[in-house]
């Protein structure tokens, strides 16, 4: 772990239900950031992005469920490097409430 | 209002208390409605509670013992009739634990494996696998399947109604995924919504964690008692930020587990060893270091088993666990690297005072730990916060349910109802910005860490107060735009509930000038009987904050 890296940008491709597209974000970090830590810094530069903020550090509750890149993933878990470019967009099993905010009590799918 | 419904029994807040209370008063008859701020089951403080419970089931143990050593290490501050409950029925409320579903881990014979914390005079600790979810998944799982029980998660309570002779008769909240304005009117209302660790910069406890039911309690009128009591952690992760706010264990540090240290930037060990000190005693050594200028460019300094005499491989082996894993998915290699610490805010020993039944000062109003307050004192015993739960949990649905069955329906008086309804209208605009509201929040915490934190003084405090007073001014003069989902409108409400505790918390640490557990005052070091054995309390009158001392209530009413 080096202690002085250099910042580079982070760039986050978000789902918008307002617009019903993805919007630009970038963020400059010298650290990887998970996709949970990236939402909480997005949605502090603009409030009106809604994303879920509560975190067990565990990565056991699923309050992070999201889709990156086209994949359903716990947020808490995936990290993001500074230079890269992610997509996100709501996890595709539940009904969107807004942006990436789902409904966990609304399933899309029957669930086993 | 949108929406109305009717219940016998309004549980506010679904963590590990708010199950237990919304399945003890349905299973005793009465209709119950159980809300959640967030997702249930998926947000709220248990889920970040490592699995670790107690109660006596040690041979040698007994609820006697078990009650002693509560007091003991409370710092002779508990209620003693709620630490006797807490004795007296832990073990039953493990044994509907496991009817519930939560697996614990046990010894051959079948019994519970338990092990011996600091504190316990006999083994006591009874641990469960899966930690919080695997406590409050089945609790959820038991709720969902019960026919007296409705939950509405997604539903942000901004305020509680009264009837004409002040005692409560529900709430009002938004839901957030109808976006209606919802009364939910209820004989017996009980809080059950955990801490305010959320007030300090560094905490090991999720965002939702704001204190809205001790505002909540507070605005009804209730009292609270030994707010300044809050017992902090010392090493909560500050860096790097996916990693903030989970904790590296500061136990694991001591020679006998893997022999590590807390060093300065400069490399120095921070504590003594051989034994490292007792919590509170390292916090303030950590503080020290911190204010000196020898901490890390975060602010904290490093927690460090990367040279353990006992080699890599024996520690990479103690770190295979869920929590260490989740460290490593963070780019963090807790085994080799320096990680940077602070000390943090992890749980609320104060709160809403309440008696054994869980009723508050105010009629209709009850409340659970973590948001009461009156049992654990100046320290808690590990553990004991999961078993809290539980207990109390239980005897408050039992009275609330004892309670709406007395008074029947009940009808929130019109004026308080238009009131609230008036009050969360008067925060929306039509249309505009939603406001910036993270730089006064994050000032808030900086200034909480700083004031309120390991170490007071009376200069501190009233500057923290003063500056609070402007902040309540800022905040009431903002507006959210309307939306369904409404994060704004939970955003503001949440930091509102931050700066009216945060307010409790200084009033009652000035109050208490003495030293005592957690609450450390340079001004006051000492601790003295002879003053305090007694609580700090608060309460609204002419709406300012009162603050004052009440008695403890030293008289067991059963033996």
């Amino acid at each position: 772990m080096a202690d002085v890296q250099k910042t580079r940008a982070i760039t986050a491709y978000v789902y918008r239900s307002g617009k019903a597209a993805l919007e630009e974000y970038q963020i400059e970090s010298e650290y990887p950031m998970s996709v949970m830590s990236l939402l909480t810094r997005l949605h502090e530069t603009d409030p009106t992005l809604a994303c879920r903020t509560s975190m067990c550090f565990h990565g056991t509750c699923g309050s992070c469920l999201v889709n990156v890149d086209g994949r359903d993933v716990k947020g808490c878990t995936v990290l993001v490097n500074p230079g890269e470019t992610v997509s996100l967009r709501p996890h595709s099993k539940y009904k969107v409430l807004q942006d990436l905010v789902v409904d966990f009590r609304q399933p899309l799918a029957a669930e086993n | 209002m949108d929406k109305c419904d009717t219940t016998d029994v309004l549980v506010i807040g679904m963590g590990a208390s708010g199950a237990r209370a919304a399945l003890a008063a349905a299973q005793a008859g009465s209709r119950v409605i159980v809300t959640n701020k967030g997702p249930a089951g998926r947000s709220g403080i248990t889920l970040t509670a490592g699995g670790g419970t107690q109660a006596p089931f040690h041979p040698e143990d007994s609820p006697e013992q078990y009650y002693e050593d509560t007091v003991a290490y409370g710092y002779q501050l508990a209620d003693r009739n709620l630490a006797w409950a807490l004795a007296r029925d832990s073990c039953d409320r493990i044994h509907d634990m496991e009817g519930y579903g939560v697996r614990f881990r046990k010894n051959e014979d079948g019994s519970y494996l338990l092990s011996r914390f600091p504190g316990h005079t006999y083994p006591r600790n009874i641990s469960f696998h899966g930690g919080g979810i695997g406590m409050l998944g089945p609790l959820k799982n038991s709720c969902l399947k019960h026919p007296n029980i409705s939950m509405l998660d997604d539903f942000l309570v901004t305020g509680l109604v009264t009837g004409a002779d002040k005692s409560v008769c529900g709430a009002v909240g938004w839901n957030l995924k109808t976006g209606e304005l919802t009364c939910l009117q209820a004989s017996a209302t009980i809080l059950a919504t955990g801490g305010c660790q959320q007030l300090w910069a560094v905490t090991d406890c999720p965002a939702d964690s704001t204190g809205d039911g001790l505002a909540l309690a507070y605005r009804a009128g209730a009292r609270l008692v030994d707010m300044e009591m809050i017992l902090f952690y010392p090493s909560v992760i500050v860096w790097p930020p996916a990693a903030k706010g989970a904790f590296v264990h500061y136990e694991f540090l001591a020679a006998d587990r893997l022999d590590g240290d807390i060093l300065d930037a400069a490399g120095r060990a921070v504590l003594p060893k051989n034994p490292i000190p007792v919590r509170d005693e390292a916090m303030r050594l950590m503080n020290r270091a911190i204010e000196e200028g020898r901490g890390g460019s975060h602010g904290g300094l490093f927690w460090y088993v990367g040279d353990s005499p006992k080699g890599s491989e024996f520690v990479a082996q103690q770190l295979d666990n869920q929590q260490y894993r989740y460290l490593q998915k963070q780019g963090l290699d807790p085994v080799r690297d320096k990680i940077e610490v602070a000390p943090g805010a992890h749980y609320q020993l104060g709160g809403v005072h309440i008696d054994e039944q869980c009723r508050t000062s105010v009629a209709g109003l009850f409340c659970t730990p973590e948001a009461a307050g009156n049992y654990e004192g100046a320290n808690r015993l590990s553990g004991s916060a999961l078993g809290g739960t539980q207990v109390f949990g239980y005897l408050a649905g039992r009275s609330a349910h004892n309670w709406a069955a007395a008074h029947g329906d009940v009808r929130p008086d019109r004026a308080s109802l238009e009131e609230e309804e008036a009050r969360v209208l008067g925060c929306m605009t039509a249309e505009g910005a939603a406001p910036d509201m993270a730089p006064l929040k994050a000032e808030l915490r900086r200034r909480a860490q700083d004031a309120v934190g390991v170490v007071r003084s009376e200069e501190k405090l009233t500057a923290f107060m003063a500056w609070l007073d402007g902040a309540e001014e800022e905040l009431a003069v903002l507006r959210v735009p309307g939306q369904k989902f409404h994060q704004p409108l939970m955003e503001l409400t949440e930091l509102k509930s931050l700066v009216e505790t945060a307010r409790l918390v200084a009033g009652c640490a000035r109050i208490r000038r003495e030293s005592r557990g957690h609450h450390y005052r340079e001004d006051y070091p000492l601790r003295d009987d002879s003053r305090w054995l007694r609580h700090t309390c608060v309460e609204r009158q002419g709406g300012k904050a009162v603050f004052s001392t009440c008695p403890i209530c030293m008289e067991r009413r059963e033996r």
